[in-house]
């Protein structure tokens, strides 16, 4: 098997909210594998459980029971503070509402993720500015996120989302508020980081469309997942 | 985070909600301009007090008859209330005799003081005339010398005016030289005193024509300049028991009362500091309420930085970092409040006595100016930037605490 590979595991996991006396399973023991180098959809319709599927995988949220391993840690027992480490270190994030700070201008934006490591600020904006000229807003870093398109945006997010070099790239439904052209753009170029850079890519969405892109769809309904289909 | 970075977040924070922020702001103004302003002129009362305390003459007693309760050195008050004051209790020849009996006393002046009528070109008006020894009177006296001279062993007819007397009492300025009638009797005004007084000094003898009322050799006070400063406590003692040996009185029914311009200066200066404090205590609770303001704001700021704390949490901001971020928010509000304040208080402090302006003791606030000390300033500063920090603390807490999933969905 491919044991060595495995970059993330979910064993058993089961989350479970209380709402006063109601308790409600939005994970009814989950089992998934995700590895190095992998594009991996995640689909489901909403209340399917895949947002929060996507917290425990983000490190955002504690499972209520079961073991989740990142590269072979378990991760499933950590303070918020070890959390918020591993998240900064290995996880970038694309929301589907871009989540861009208002207030910071786009290279700011792009730089936050490396300020929370404690990068040289030089060292950060060069980064960030490498990074923005590959997603092709290079004539924009000065600008304000609202300044910028929607397809814009979620390029800055992308770029935010790669600044600390991240074990998994987790996107959470990342054309949801794209028009189709644009989030067929985004979709090719998250293809692209995965073929050309060997990124693992983890999508939450119910845009059927990804399926053509991914290796892995994972198909998530009522807190199981229903079926893993390899393409 | 670097520290540096977490400060230019909490810039940007103050940056960004600017009108809030000055609002914020302007609370911490207002209290720390009255805190430093009232501290100012506050110190600058006393400062001036305690220079006049060094101008009154350390060396000077002055002797009253009657026993006042308020100044006596003897810590064993009568409790028949003083009854033996009643009657023709005086200062005369004899208790001057006495004094000059007592080899620690330089010199001796004595004093009668009463209420003229006076009259200057078709003006009357009613002032305070004091008759001194005119031949001591000119090294005992504190008074400073304006224009003119002092009255000297040789003089009659001739007066030494108060400032304001000279400047303004009368439509026209009353200059040396010139002739003014004081109940019915013309007198030369020889010397004006740098002073806000309306006070007119002549020579006893004069005086004891000018008050009828007052019988010759009787005085209203007597003081005397001792040699040795120092032994000022041991003059006092000295005199008083010589007094109530002559005076045939007890501790019990004393009829005299000896007081220094020292001890009386102390009073005025404990007076003065204790309103001082009592106003700066009203200051600070303005300063207070500019805190409260900061928690306000803070919290305020909080809640609507939700969804941005959740992003940077997702970003990897620790706990800790988001507290920096929003602890060195408040600090800002506190340090940008407290300097503005500091600035405004500073002027406050110097225009507003000349505003108020006019007689009585804000005139005299007027006259002796602030004095902006170090201490104060440093004082309001730090308390203006650790209670807006401190004030802060709380809202930057919870900040802290929001759990990721919660703060990423809040809308």
């Amino acid at each position: 098997m491919k044991q060595n590979d495995t970059l993330l595991r979910l064993e058993n996991v089961w989350k479970i909210y209380r709402m006063g006396e109601i308790e409600f399973a939005a994970l009814k023991g989950v089992d998934l594998e995700i590895d190095k180098g992998e594009f991996v959809a995640i689909l489901g319709p909403s209340g399917s459980g895949k947002s929060t599927m996507m917290n425990l995988i983000g490190c955002l949220d504690m499972p209520s029971r079961g073991v989740i391993r990142l590269d072979a840690r378990d991760i499933s027992k950590l303070c918020e503070s070890d959390l918020a480490q591993i998240r900064g270190k290995k996880i970038g994030f694309i929301f589907q509402q871009f989540n861009l700070i208002p207030t910071l201008s786009v290279l700011d934006n792009v730089m936050l993720p490396l300020e929370f490591q404690e990068v040289d600020n030089s060292v950060a904006r060069q980064k960030a500015l490498k990074l923005l000229d590959l997603v092709g807003l290079k004539d924009r870093v000065y600008h304000n996120p609202s300044q910028l398109s929607g397809g814009q945006r979620q390029r800055v997010a992308i770029a935010r989302s790669l600044a600390v070099d991240p074990d998994i790239i987790l996107a959470d439904e990342p054309t949801g508020n794209l028009d189709s052209k644009t989030g067929a753009y985004i979709l090719d170029f998250l293809n692209g980081l995965h073929t050309n850079e060997g990124k693992t890519i983890v999508v939450v969405t119910h845009d059927l469309n990804i399926v053509k892109y991914v290796e892995k769809v994972v198909y998530i309904k009522d807190g199981e997942i229903e079926k893993v289909e390899c393409t | 985070m670097k520290l540096a970075r977490a400060f230019k977040h909490a810039l940007n924070l103050v940056m960004h909600s600017k009108l809030r922020s000055w609002l914020t702001i302007i609370g911490i103004v207002i209290g720390v301009a009255s805190v430093v302003s009232i501290m100012s002129i506050g110190a600058g009362l006393e400062q001036d007090i305690t220079s006049q305390l060094g101008g009154l003459g350390a060396d000077l007693l002055t002797i009253t008859p009657g026993l006042s309760k308020a100044s006596g050195f003897s810590h064993k008050m009568p409790s028949d209330g003083g009854s033996a004051t009643e009657g023709e209790v005086v200062l005369d020849r004899t208790d001057v005799q006495v004094l000059k009996g007592i080899p620690e006393i330089l010199l001796i002046d004595t004093e009668i003081r009463g209420s003229a009528e006076v009259y200057y070109l078709g003006k009357r008006g009613s002032v305070t005339l004091t008759g001194v020894d005119q031949k001591v009177w000119a090294q005992i006296t504190t008074s400073e010398m304006r224009d003119g001279r002092i009255l000297g062993p040789a003089d009659q007819n001739v007066i030494v005016i108060g400032g304001r007397l000279a400047d303004d009492y009368f439509e026209r300025p009353l200059g040396i030289n010139k002739m003014i009638t004081i109940e019915g009797s013309s007198f030369r005004v020889v010397g004006i005193l740098d002073d806000q007084s309306t006070n007119i000094y002549m020579p006893i003898q004069m005086a004891y024509h000018v008050l009828d009322d007052k019988e010759n050799d009787v005085y209203d006070s007597i003081t005397v300049k001792i040699k040795n400063e120092d032994k000022l406590d041991y003059v006092i003692e000295t005199i008083e028991h010589k007094l109530m040996m002559t005076r045939h009185v007890t501790d019990r029914d004393k009829d005299f009362t000896i007081s220094s311009s020292r001890q009386m200066g102390e009073m005025k200066s404990e007076m003065v500091s204790s309103l001082t404090t009592f106003l700066t205590a009203i200051a600070a609770v303005a300063l207070l309420v500019g805190a409260v303001g900061i928690a306000n704001t803070m919290f305020t700021s909080v809640l609507e930085k939700t969804k941005e704390i959740g992003i940077m949490k997702a970003l990897g901001a620790r706990n800790k970092d988001i507290l920096a971020i929003f602890l060195l928010n408040a600090f800002l509000i506190g340090l940008i409040g407290g300097i503005i304040g500091i600035i405004l208080g500073y002027l406050l402090s110097s225009i507003l006595p000349t505003l108020m302006g006019g007689g009585g003791f804000i005139g005299r606030l007027a006259s002796a100016g602030s004095v902006v000390t170090l201490e104060s300033v440093l004082l309001s500063l730090s308390v203006a930037v650790g209670i807006g920090t401190l004030s802060g603390a709380i809202p930057a807490y919870q900040a802290s605490k929001l759990k990721p999933v919660d703060a990423l969905r809040y809308e």
